[in-house]
């Protein structure tokens, strides 16, 4: 399994909220709380979903709870990735 | 969408009651968000209020659909934590519940004393907690969740979402999230290229809430209500074909039937929907 940098997480997720939102991805700060993107519960748990795809690994439905920004996100993702590569 | 600092309340008013005038009091099992109601609110007469018992603001409760559809917690401990939120009773009031929420109310208005029981016990589109309405989780077929979910997706985006009947007759979970993805899509409620593992997600969650439900449903073991009930049944209700979804053992006051516009979900909206369910919630 490739291991996913946290640099590569956050691009990824800005691309995705990006066009989500229908704006560039410079508009996305990967500081914002997601709660505080135009970003509802559904289209949350979509993004959720298909970022496990990406990832190859499940993610706790929380995780974007107890992580609610693109760059925490990001490092936790990057994490995750790596200990999974080593296990 | 992240951890908070001060915890939701669980009443939430949408509308306050002027002086002498009725509360009436909405138990929500969440699914919709408890913004749903402020239609219900507006719609109500002029003085009467309106207070939302939001389970999503309970943490056992509302915690269990994002792992796994287990929650830690019973049908009476829920009971008794509403019971808790309202308010000392000056005047008449109404108790309803939706969907899961009318199985709360009949469970909260049986552990209250007498004197504090609602003057009326309003249930809509509950399904009853009686023995031969209760299923066991692998009665649920991907054929029935999927149609409801697709209900759900339509109300949740403010488009009707309609999956071709055929294409979920019989089928698996993955051909028929692709057909509901398909009919949503095609009705604008997502975007054109939204990912079936993304969609999978969502229906995931959505069933652990529905289980959740289930799983709290099947050990308890309802009295019959002390007052008679009044059901609210949506025409597209989740199991349609029935005409009291199973309320009459647990009605020995009564049980009385109506009828409104819409789905499950869409019912708590409609306009229409509301001039039927909002004179039932007064009425004596």
């Amino acid at each position: 399994m490739a291991v996913v940098t946290a640099r590569e997480a956050e691009d990824w997720l800005i691309e995705k909220i990006a066009h989500r939102l229908g704006v560039a991805t410079g508009e996305v700060s990967r500081e914002v709380y997601f709660d505080e993107l135009d970003l509802d519960s559904t289209e949350a748990l979509i993004l959720a979903g298909e970022m496990e795809n990406w990832l190859g690994f499940e993610l706790s439905t929380t995780t974007l709870w107890y992580h609610p920004t693109v760059k925490e996100l990001a490092a936790y993702i990057a994490e995750e990735s790596a200990q999974r590569a080593a296990a | 969408m992240r951890p908070r600092d001060v915890p939701p309340p669980v009443a939430r008013a949408f509308r306050a009651a002027a002086p002498g005038h009725r509360t009436v009091y909405v138990v929500h099992p969440g699914a919709l968000a408890a913004q749903v109601y402020r239609g219900l609110a507006d719609a109500l007469p002029e003085g009467d209020g309106l207070t939302v018992l939001d389970l999503g603001a309970v943490p056992a409760y509302a915690e269990a659909a994002l792992t796994g559809g287990r929650a830690a917690t019973t049908v009476e401990a829920l009971a008794q934590e509403l019971l808790g939120h309202l308010e000392p009773m000056p005047t008449a009031y109404t108790l309803a519940g939706w969907s899961f929420g009318g199985v709360l109310a009949l469970a909260m208005t049986g552990a209250m004393p007498a004197e504090r029981r609602p003057e009326r016990l309003v249930l809509l589109d509950s399904i009853a907690p009686t023995e031969e309405y209760k299923q066991p989780d692998d009665a649920l077929e991907p054929e029935l969740l999927l149609g409801w979910f697709a209900m759900y997706l339509g109300a949740k985006r403010g488009r009707s979402v309609v999956p071709d009947p055929g294409a979920l007759a019989g089928c698996g979970t993955d051909e028929g999230l692709a057909a509901v993805l398909d009919a949503a899509v095609a009705a604008r409620a997502l975007l054109p290229e939204t990912p079936l593992p993304g969609l999978r997600k969502l229906y995931e969650t959505y069933v652990d809430g529905l289980l959740r439900n289930n799983r709290l449903t099947a050990p308890h073991h309802p009295s019959p209500a002390a007052l008679p009930l009044v059901l609210v049944k949506a025409e597209r209700s989740l199991v349609p074909g029935d005409p009291t979804l199973g309320w009459q053992p647990l009605a020995p006051h009564g049980l009385t039937v109506q009828v409104c516009p819409g789905d499950h979900y869409t019912m708590l909206s409609r306009p229409d929907s509301l001039d039927v369910i909002a004179p039932l919630l007064h009425a004596v």
